[in-house]
């Protein structure tokens, strides 16, 4: 589990570390999780089943992976709104240009991460070079997105090629998601990208920009990178929702806006930038997933499913303040 | 002075211009291979532009350097370094979330396998570079928000030492050291193996163990080189203030001064000291201070904005302990911010709505308050401060500088406060504005009111303040006041020298 902190592991693991460990944000999403699952399990005992699992980690795909590219902007002290808008171009560029076979599906992965590519430099231009405020700039490319969407596939539809819509949603040896594996590449590419000078930076820049730059850290050229990797694994998410959806609707990345901040925010990422990490948002992604299976497991109606989301956002953030206060005075 | 003017850094009538305010006008130095050049300054004389100018963090507009004869004129921090030119910043500049290890080597740091970094490299590379130093002291492995002040400025010295291979900028490297013997080791070191170093720092006696010559920075331009071994502190001092400002500066009339208003007994904080003192009716009693002396937590105690450790304030014979600013407004204490844009101005309103902000629940009638009114008390004040009476219904952030201060002014006096806490009230404002203001602020003592104020520039102080508190270290250093109250005991005294004996109480 990556930690809050953007230093590398430690050699010893001090009390100091073990404190903003275990108060880390995806420590306690991650703990919020498991007992959420284990209620779910007393309630509907099919949970622990693999089909459930494979379908829950096929239904979260798509946010987590959104979610993963946020954090990358938040982390560098921005915000991206584009998120929406990549998902739902890259959802209408697949249904309306499929391509079949296990070539097409590469192709259309490659296709979708060029788009979020370019949709992410235009924002790094904007934010980095012509430093507008990242929400405004954003906000503006997500606009476009959507419009653009709307000129490709102008209502619901379009064809989706087989081998997407059944091998992304298909389980491996019985218990291993396919969706699962994309979502741990992220991960993977993640864990590299942090022990790179580019990681470091990244976490560096938005916790001090100033001191970032007189430390020689190439301020706009990280932030630039950050939105360009960000719209590429935005991509990517798309790319996932429509073999789960197997189908193009022009607004299917809206509903993903506020639920990839929600989760950055639940995985313990501070908003205000240089703390935090990817793997917390995929856990915030999760449980908001998850939150959503169970309560329509327990037939509770779909209307409440915002309140209860929203609620644990924010007795989360409450928690994990009060024992990180808790903590610390323990120590004092 | 130097033989050969090709080794070295050569800076040749540098001038940088931000606007229409000329932070550097003319500043031409030689530093020589192999020796510690000083560089001395009021505040404000321009000193921080040329640091950032030398590490490429601003480009100048014009003029030009050499460095061993080839032109210097570095984009960017790295640019500098490669040229081997490095500074440690008076304002540190460690990202808080790193490692000392990744401070160091920033922004490249040691990889292992598949070149991803290797924390294991990092921490063993930055520990050669801190045995290097003699700073074992510091594991390289700990996080820079766990280090003491003074510890994260030893880290900010030795990575300015292990980037400079040519020269290294010192911006006051001791503020935070309490020890200076190791700083000293190090760079004597460095000078034997023909490194120039520029070395800023407001303590003489430092300056002078240290550096054969010294360049004394006056009002953006560079005034005169001096060989410290044959210029005593006076001259130094003079040169720092100009002879014609310090002849031409008038003290003010002195009116009688009545009963206590402000008494502060033994007030501490976290940057202050025990610092006790009063204030009468129609008195202005002057603060003084190097930046970052607990100036500020003293102004900002006695306002509500800071909490107090110790000590007791008397308004008028009664206590005042706010909790905030409105509190402090209640007890009859008005502040007026450092910061206009941030802590005094709201940029979209217009001035009268800035000016009657405090008074606005006076203003109203049943609780509503029309635009006609809020104007006319806004045209009553802004009149005690002569701000045009057009200036009114703008939006203030569409003013100049001196017109926004004028009106924080306005608002300031217009909450009735019979005590004015004015920080650095002139900053940044044009000379007519000065004017105004200072006959604003005279006016209102001449009434009977009570004025604390701080500011960084003497003159001022000279000029406004019956008497002068100058702080040093968080503690009242000493107290000037009468014919003592001029520029160059007061740079003394700011220094931490005084010709007069020791530190007198600083109350009454």
């Amino acid at each position: 589990m990556t930690t809050q902190v953007a230093s590398l592991p430690p050699s010893a693991a001090s009390p100091d570390r073990l404190v903003r460990l275990v108060a880390s944000g995806a420590v306690i999403v991650t703990i919020l999780y498991l007992i959420l699952y284990g209620l779910y399990a007393l309630w509907e005992p099919s949970a622990l089943t693999a089909y459930t699992f494979g379908s829950l980690v096929n239904n979260t795909a798509p946010l987590a992976i959104a979610a993963a590219g946020e954090t990358l902007v938040i982390l560098a002290r921005g915000f991206d709104l584009s998120v929406a808008g990549v998902i739902s171009l890259t959802n209408v560029v697949m249904a309306s240009y499929p391509v079949d076979g296990p070539g097409g599906a590469l192709l259309s992965l490659m296709l979708c991460m060029a788009v979020g590519g370019i949709v992410g430099a235009v924002n790094g231009y904007l934010v980095a070079v012509l430093r507008l405020q990242t929400i405004a700039a954003t906000l503006g490319t997500m606009i476009i997105c959507q419009g653009l969407s709307l000129v490709i596939l102008d209502a619901p539809g379009g064809v989706v090629s087989d081998f997407v819509a059944d091998t992304l949603t298909d389980t491996l040896f019985g218990f291993v998601p396919v969706s699962g594996l994309i979502v741990a590449a992220v991960v993977g590419a993640w864990l590299m990208l942090r022990r790179t000078d580019l990681g470091v930076a990244l976490y560096t820049i938005g916790t001090d920009e100033a001191a970032a730059a007189l430390s020689g850290v190439r301020v706009a050229r990280t932030r630039f990178l950050a939105f360009v990797a960000a719209g590429m694994v935005y991509g990517i998410a798309g790319f996932m929702l429509t073999a789960q959806t197997v189908t193009g609707n022009p607004n299917s990345g809206s509903p993903f806006l506020m639920l990839t901040f929600a989760a950055v925010a639940l995985g313990g990422t501070s908003l205000s930038g240089g703390r935090g990490g990817l793997v917390g948002s995929i856990m915030g992604a999760a449980l908001l997933m998850l939150l959503q299976k169970v309560l329509f497991s327990g037939g509770v109606s779909s209307f409440y499913t915002g309140i209860f989301q929203g609620a644990v956002l924010v007795l989360a953030i409450v928690f994990s303040r009060a024992l990180t206060h808790l903590l610390e005075r323990s120590r004092a | 002075m130097q033989s050969s003017n090709l080794s070295g850094l050569s800076i040749e009538g540098i001038a940088k211009s931000y606007g229409a305010t000329v932070a550097l006008e003319r500043v031409s130095i030689h530093l020589a291979a192999g020796q510690v050049h000083a560089l001395l300054g009021e505040n404000g004389a321009g000193k921080s532009t040329l640091v950032k100018i030398l590490s490429g963090v601003v480009r100048p507009d014009t003029g030009q350097m050499l460095l061993d004869g080839q032109t210097y004129m570095p984009g960017t921090i790295l640019d500098a370094r490669a040229r081997g030119v490095a500074t440690a910043f008076q304002e540190l500049s460690l990202p808080s979330n790193l490692t000392v290890a990744e401070c160091l080597l920033m922004p490249t740091l040691r990889k292992g396998r598949g070149g991803l970094v290797s924390a294991r490299r990092t921490v063993a590379a930055a520990a050669e570079i801190l045995a290097r130093y003699d700073l074992r002291s510091v594991a390289p492995s700990a996080l820079i928000s766990d280090l003491s002040l003074a510890e994260r400025q030893r880290v900010e010295i030795v990575r300015a030492f292990h980037h400079a291979d040519r020269v290294l900028v010192l911006d006051e490297p001791t503020a935070a050291l309490s020890d200076v013997t190791w700083l000293f080791d190090q760079i004597r070191r460095a000078t034997a193996r023909g490194i120039a170093i520029l070395y800023i720092s407001h303590r003489l006696a430092e300056v002078r163990s240290l550096c054969p010559v010294a360049t004394v920075l006056r009002n953006g331009r560079s005034v005169a080189t001096v060989d410290l071994r044959q210029a005593d502190d006076d001259e130094i001092f003079e040169l720092m203030v100009g002879h014609s400002k310090a002849s031409e500066s008038v003290r003010r009339s002195r009116v009688t001064v009545g009963a206590p208003v402000l008494e502060v007994r033994g007030l501490t904080t976290p940057k202050l000291a025990d610092v006790s003192f009063t204030i009468g009716a129609g008195e202005i009693l002057g603060v003084s201070a190097l930046d970052g002396q607990g100036q500020r937590s003293l102004f900002y105690a006695l306002a509500g904005l800071e909490k107090r450790l110790a000590g007791e304030v008397l308004v008028e014979g009664r206590p005042s302990r706010p909790g905030k600013p409105g509190d402090a407004l209640r007890d009859g204490i008005g502040l007026l911010p450092e910061e206009r844009k941030t802590e005094g101005i709201l940029a979209n309103l217009s001035s009268a709505s800035n000016i009657v902000l405090p008074i606005l629940d006076r203003i109203g009638r049943r609780g509503f308050v029309w635009p006609a009114l809020e104007r006319a008390a806004a045209l009553e004040s802004a009149r005690a401060v002569e701000l045009s009476p057009r200036y009114v219904s703008f939006r203030i952030g569409d003013l100049s500088g001196g017109n926004q201060q004028k009106a924080l002014l306005a608002r300031t006096m217009a909450s009735g406060a019979r005590t004015l806490l004015l920080f650095d009230p002139t900053r940044g404002v044009d000379v007519g504005t000065k004017e105004a203001i200072y006959a604003a602020i005279q006016a209102f003592a001449d009434r009977g009111g009570s004025v604390l104020m701080y500011s960084s520039e003497l003159p001022e102080i000279v000029r406004l303040a019956d008497r002068c508190l100058v702080l040093y270290g968080g503690r009242v250093f000493t107290e000037l006041a009468g014919p003592e109250l001029e520029e160059r005991t007061m740079v003394a005294a700011l220094t931490g020298y005084t010709s007069a004996p020791l530190a007198r109480g600083a109350a009454r």
